[in-house]
């Protein structure tokens, strides 16, 4: 388990740095750059080149990339060309909500999708059954920022339940008003990310049901639904941990678009302004601090799946 | 489960189609209530400002947020575009058009409690002039001397400069305490109105009422700037009580914010500059047939009807700006006449790309594409975003044909620069202009502007598919909200909320 761990870890590391060059890289391909953001469309050649020259933009890459990488070393995320903020400070902001909603949305997602989705495989042949498959296939397929209109135009605007959009200034100092403020966003993500999980547990769902340790236990004397419950479910929650890293990633891109759409303080808009604002320094360490949580998702899910199925433990 | 299903469909159609007449919440109010002193006014905005700092950073969202409301200068503009006093009392220019001088107003403090010293507005305007990577810097050049004596403060010119006192109703003129250790980029310290209370970034700015005003204090105690960048969202927070004014509002939408009564649509002037630049320096659109070809093909009403607002524009200068002329006897409509001007010039299968804005209606484009199609012209559209459009368009000049909303007031100056990314170099333009510049009266300098213009147009050096209108909802219990050139500027000393 040990070796397993280090030898996971060591690929997490170099994932990490190959993420950082190409972070780094990909970035500077983009055309513009920040000092023209700054000086705008009245701006003369020699204003550009001075303001380029006091953000020193003008340096070598491979200057700029040990440079930032030196600070990571040293826990320094770096600060930010436009604002002259440190980048750990406005991302530390910005997690108070993308964080919760993050979690609200994938919370609603496996609320959603494991109870209908064992469902839905245990009721197969069913008209109810065939309604929950379809209806899942359905909302999988709508595109978040379409549900997203629709859900603030019933319980925002006709209802109004919900706020339509935005995040209190006070931030969680009332938590009521905070989460009320992220409940539809959180509903948009949870839902179609939830439609997708549903599919994927009742076909692991349908998977169990054919097995032979359901069938063994089914002679045994139990009912069908109790052989699939006691010793089916353990394994598809397998499979759905397994898949959970996925659905974190898809969350995450998720939140990019809701919290535009909603106009929510947090990393996603961040990151869509940072890149149009081509504050480099900015993106690059919302990038990867992004990049590293999905990966640790990774590697955390795959640490547990290791510790949990006894196969994969016997075999190591 | 059916009729479930059916109540679900229905409320999505209704949703989809956004017919929001049976919209819930209360009836609308009448404004006719008492001001509310203690009041917080919320105005969206589409654009975040992506710092603070006025002295540095350019775009329209810092001009709107902190210039009038948190910083002042010694003259201030109207939304008619009026130079009026402000941190001066008043001024005289000498009669050689050298002299300038102003009489710093008593009693000023600046929101640390310090007071105004005309040593502080020699200092601020000498640090403009002499920054560089600073806005508009340059347009302080011709300032060699700054001198305060008393409450007077004398700007001495190498040479007579019409637009002078115009710069300084804008960036350059902006007063800040001499030698200030406040962090400019995310703080402020003026001595507006308003004096900055909270920025979120990318989300909101807060604005507070300061008690120590010089002026009449703002009628609302804190106004909050929040950003929506999406139009259809900025409609649902109206909607749903949360905004007071929706700025940059879509004039398409108005019957749906106006649906209950609690909203209404403003439409006002503004020096919006549709502006479809041609780069003349190669290929055929260095010939000015073809350049004017194209702008006889292009229908603008067209645009004006899918905007839903504005003005058709038929020269480089806006209506709101000295020099304006009707100039559409230039180039009116004609695709027969545009065909026949390919045909002569020699360009009857030409094709063009188009870069545009990717934050700008699609409409835009599309528009363009049929008209030059019609006669013609095979139009291809590079769609892209603003940071890539400031280096291959503005910086590099590599482009056929632009699109750009510019906003800014008085801008002919970039007619009469080659350098700019126009391209547009005409000798003649180039010293009409300078004589609009060395005059020494606002009519004389109009004159020459309007002259100017006209050859611009005649040249067909772009064309201007709108004159575009500043568009803004207001909740019914709001007063005092400007309506006129919004996208540029928004005083919001004013802006008042009844609790009726």
């Amino acid at each position: 388990m040990i070796r397993y761990a280090l030898a996971r870890l060591t690929l997490l590391v170099l994932g990490l740095f190959v993420a950082s060059v190409l972070i780094f890289v990909t970035l500077r391909l983009l055309p513009g750059d920040v000092a023209q953001m700054i000086g705008g469309t009245s701006a003369t050649p020699a204003q550009i080149a001075a303001i380029s020259e006091r953000l020193g933009l003008d340096r070598p890459w491979p200057v700029q990339y040990a440079e930032w990488i030196g600070g990571l070393f040293r826990g320094d995320l770096g600060r930010s060309l436009v604002t002259g903020t440190p980048v750990a400070d406005e991302l530390a902001r910005k997690a108070q909500v993308t964080f919760p909603l993050g979690a609200l949305s994938l919370l609603i997602a496996l609320l959603i999708s494991i109870p209908l989705g064992v469902l839905s495989a245990m009721r197969r042949g069913h008209a109810s059954g065939t309604a929950l498959g379809v209806g899942a296939q359905a909302l999988a397929a709508v595109p978040v920022v379409w549900a997203g209109m629709m859900l603030v135009v019933v319980f925002a605007v006709w209802l109004g339940w919900l706020p339509a959009q935005g995040f209190p200034r006070s931030g969680w100092s009332d938590p009521g008003t905070a989460l009320r403020a992220l409940l539809l966003p959180a509903i948009t993500i949870g839902v179609v990310e939830g439609a997708m999980l549903l599919r994927f547990v009742r076909s692991a769902t349908l998977q169990a049901v054919g097995q032979d340790y359901v069938r063994t236990a089914a002679a045994k004397g139990l009912t069908r639904t109790q052989a699939l419950l006691r010793h089916g479910l353990p394994n598809v929650g397998l499979s759905v941990i397994t898949v959970l890293g996925l659905q974190v990633a898809g969350i995450v891109v998720g939140a990019v678009v809701i919290e535009q759409l909603f106009a929510l303080p947090g990393i996603g808009r961040m990151l869509v302004a940072d890149v149009g604002a081509r504050d480099l320094p900015k993106v690059q360490g919302e990038l990867l601090v992004l990049t590293a949580f999905v990966l640790v998702i990774g590697f955390v899910v795959d640490l547990v799946h290791r510790a949990i199925d006894p196969r994969q433990r016997e075999a190591a | 489960m059916l009729r479930r299903t059916l109540l679900a469909a229905t409320a999505l159609v209704a949703a989809a189609t956004l017919t929001l007449t049976a919209c819930a919440g209360g009836g609308g109010s009448t404004g006719t209530g008492e001001v509310d002193p203690d009041a917080t006014v919320t105005v969206r905005l589409a654009l975040a400002p992506n710092d603070l700092d006025v002295r540095v950073t350019s775009g329209a969202p810092l001009d709107q947020i902190l210039v009038d409301n948190v910083y002042q200068g010694l003259v201030a503009r109207t939304p008619e575009q009026e130079i009026v006093p402000s941190l001066a009392t008043d001024w005289t220019v000498s009669d050689d058009g050298l002299t300038y001088t102003f009489t710093v107003r008593e009693g000023v403090t600046f929101h640390d409690g310090q007071e105004l010293t005309p040593q502080d507005v020699v200092w601020s305007l000498t640090q403009h002039r002499d920054n560089a990577d600073w806005v508009r810097a340059v347009s302080l050049a011709d300032v060699t001397d700054i001198t305060a004596e008393g409450q007077e403060v004398t700007l001495t010119l190498s040479q007579p400069n019409s637009s002078l006192l115009w710069e300084l109703t804008g960036r350059p003129g902006l007063i800040f305490k001499e030698g200030d250790t406040v962090d400019y980029q995310t703080a402020a310290n003026g001595t507006g109105p308003f004096t900055l209370a909270e920025w979120v970034q990318g989300d909101s700015v807060t604005l507070a009422r300061y008690d120590d005003y010089w002026g009449e204090p703002a009628a609302a105690a804190e106004v909050v700037f929040v950003i929506i960048p999406d139009t259809q969202t900025a409609l649902n927070a109206a909607l749903a009580g949360e905004v007071d004014v929706v700025t940059g509002f879509d004039a398409t939408l108005t019957e749906q914010i106006e649906a209950n009564g609690d909203f209404e649509v403003e439409i006002g002037a503004s020096t919006d500059k549709g502006t479809l630049a041609f780069n003349q320096t190669s290929g055929p659109l260095a010939d000015q047939r073809v350049r004017q070809a194209i702008r006889q093909a292009i229908d603008h009403e067209a645009f004006i009807e899918a905007a839903g607002a504005g003005e058709v524009m038929t020269g480089p200068i806006p209506s709101l700006d000295p020099g304006y002329e009707d100039l559409s006897d230039i180039a009116p409509y004609d695709p027969e006449a545009a065909k026949a001007l390919l045909a002569e010039a020699g360009y009857e299968d030409l094709e063009l790309t188009l870069t545009i804005g990717n934050w700008y209606s699609s409409t835009i484009p599309q528009l363009l594409v049929s008209d030059l199609d019609e006669v013609g012209i095979t139009l291809n559209v590079d769609s892209v975003d603003f940071p890539t459009w400031l280096n291959d368009v503005y910086l590099n000049k590599d482009y056929e044909l632009s699109f750009v909303l510019h906003t800014e007031a008085r801008d002919f100056e970039n007619w009469a620069n080659p350098e700019y990314y126009f391209t547009y170099d005409s000798p003649e333009v180039q010293e009409l202009y300078a004589k609009a510049i060395a005059a020494t009266s606002d009519e004389e300098a109009a004159d020459y502007l309007a002259r100017a213009a006209r050859v611009v147009a005649e040249d067909a050096a772009a064309d201007w598919l709108i004159n575009g209108a500043s568009i803004v909802a207001v909740a019914t219990n709001i007063t005092g909200m400007p309506t006129v050139n919004v996208n540029e500027r928004i005083d919001v000393s004013k802006l008042a909320k009844s609790d009726g």
